[in-house]
């Protein structure tokens, strides 16, 4: 299964982009960002949504992201 | 003892704040932000949602409500952070030492220049007495919301407008206010400066600086913030630009409950309950013929300043600890209000009720200060 993985700024705005994108139906949640490099908070929000799609949402609801990426998982988290 | 000192801490906290602070030491033990394992993000989880609600209470942003030990901190942070490389600015003649101290030091080491404005007898002349001291370079205007000396409301509407006509930063010190009256960003303040431990009835070692956004502030703490940890830069967003080391948590999840309690209660009922006890004591001190109070006339938060005869307000203050009444007398850590007052040789004695003072606790209180 393809997961969308944001990269966020901060676990503030990663705590803030889960509580609104799920307000607004779109189940998401949190995840420590694999191999971070120490140059984000380290945290990432998942959800099944297209990339496009997240990224326009979180532009409108003014959260910064550092990067977003597909992954592909095999097991349901 | 009775508290009557709740201005300077409320005690008793509601039930709730215990039983929250118990289950932060004993649950939520991780370091919020940092590390990522399930203690952190449990402990972050609830971090957030008293962020959520601090900013709820106050109509901000949840990133920008950060997590001080207390209002002098943020009253630090936000003044030296808008002002401490130079200019001007004005402050209130009924500042608490949070806020005066703060500016005078920068007067000292950095060449800040200050003002005190003269508050007026209505919120008119109070305001016409700052706007007139503005200048080219004033960057800030500084303001007590209520006076935590008398508990005079100062018209912070309407010098909160009249800075936003002028493009100055309004910072204003809500720790006599928040939780009492309505005080938000809504109201036009740039940063609101709040202690989390008296009408917000959280734990000691809690405060709020809660900011428009509009005025990115400099830093006088840096570290580690637990985002772009690979830059020797501070963090430039809020509220971890804020909030450089561990959080105290404990504190912060306690704060959660006594917001809580402050809103399922409702500031306006508190109000309400707290004047009626003032009124009650002025009563019953009126009575008295060697009782002086102050600023009765004026528009205040319910707490009174008053003095009993020749006695010193340290002494009367004294004698009523005796017997078993906690007051404060003195200067309150606010040189320039007892300037204003002309109390500060002998300093005043202050009531401050809380929601969990009763009308049998202010009887008792009256007939003791009879006996002074």
């Amino acid at each position: 299964m393809k997961f969308t993985l944001v990269s966020m700024t901060s676990i503030t705005y990663a705590m803030k982009a889960k509580k609104l994108l799920n307000a607004r139906g779109i189940y998401c949640e949190i995840e420590k960002t694999d191999k971070n490099s120490g140059s984000g908070c380290g945290y990432s929000i998942r959800a099944k949504e297209p990339p496009q799609r997240l990224t326009a949402l979180l532009d409108e609801l003014s959260i910064p992201y550092k990067s977003v990426s597909q992954v592909q998982r095999e097991k349901r988290l | 003892m009775i508290n009557f000192d709740n201005s300077a801490t409320s005690f008793p906290k509601p039930p709730g704040v215990a039983k929250a602070v118990s289950a932060a030491v004993t649950r939520f033990g991780g370091n919020p932000g940092r590390s990522g394992h399930r203690l952190s993000r449990e402990a972050a989880a609830k971090v957030f949602d008293v962020r959520q609600l601090a900013a709820d209470f106050f109509h901000a942003q949840v990133e920008n409500v950060a997590f001080t030990p207390n209002c002098t901190y943020a009253l630090n942070m936000a003044i030296k952070g808008v002002a401490q490389f130079g200019g001007h600015v004005i402050i209130s003649d009924y500042e608490h030492n949070a806020a005066a101290r703060p500016v005078y030091a920068l007067w000292k080491m950095r060449g800040v220049d200050f003002s005190v404005a003269k508050s007026g007898n209505d919120p008119e002349a109070t305001v016409a007495g700052f706007e007139s001291l503005i200048r080219k370079d004033t960057r800030a205007v500084v303001c007590t919301a209520a006076s935590n000396v008398t508990g005079r409301i100062m018209p912070y509407r309407e010098l909160a407008q009249m800075c936003k006509k002028h493009g100055i930063c309004f910072i204003v010190d809500a720790a006599q206010a928040a939780g009492l009256v309505d005080i938000t960003l809504d109201d036009g303040m740039d940063f609101i400066c709040a202690a989390g431990h008296k009408s917000l009835y959280g734990p000691t070692g809690t405060g709020l600086l809660v900011s428009s956004g509009r005025y990115a502030l400099s830093t006088i703490i840096e570290g580690g913030t637990g985002a772009t940890s690979n830059e020797l830069e501070q963090t430039g967003f809020l509220p971890e630009r804020l909030e450089s080391g561990t959080l105290n948590t404990v504190g912060i999840i306690g704060l959660g409950e006594g917001l809580r309690f402050v809103k399922k209660t409702s500031p306006e009922r508190i109000l309400r309950h707290e004047k009626r006890l003032c009124a009650q004591f002025e009563q019953a001190l009126s009575q008295m013929k060697n009782v002086v109070i102050y600023e009765q006339g004026v528009q205040r938060v319910p707490l009174t300043a008053f003095n009993v005869g020749e006695l010193h307000s340290e002494e009367a203050a004294q004698r009523l600890s005796q017997m078993g009444f906690a007051l404060r007398g003195g200067l309150q850590c606010a040189a320039l209000a007892h300037r204003t007052l002309g109390t500060t040789d002998r300093g005043v004695v202050r009531f401050s009720p809380s929601a969990f003072n009763t009308p049998q606790q202010v009887q008792a209180l009256t007939n003791a200060i009879r006996e002074l």
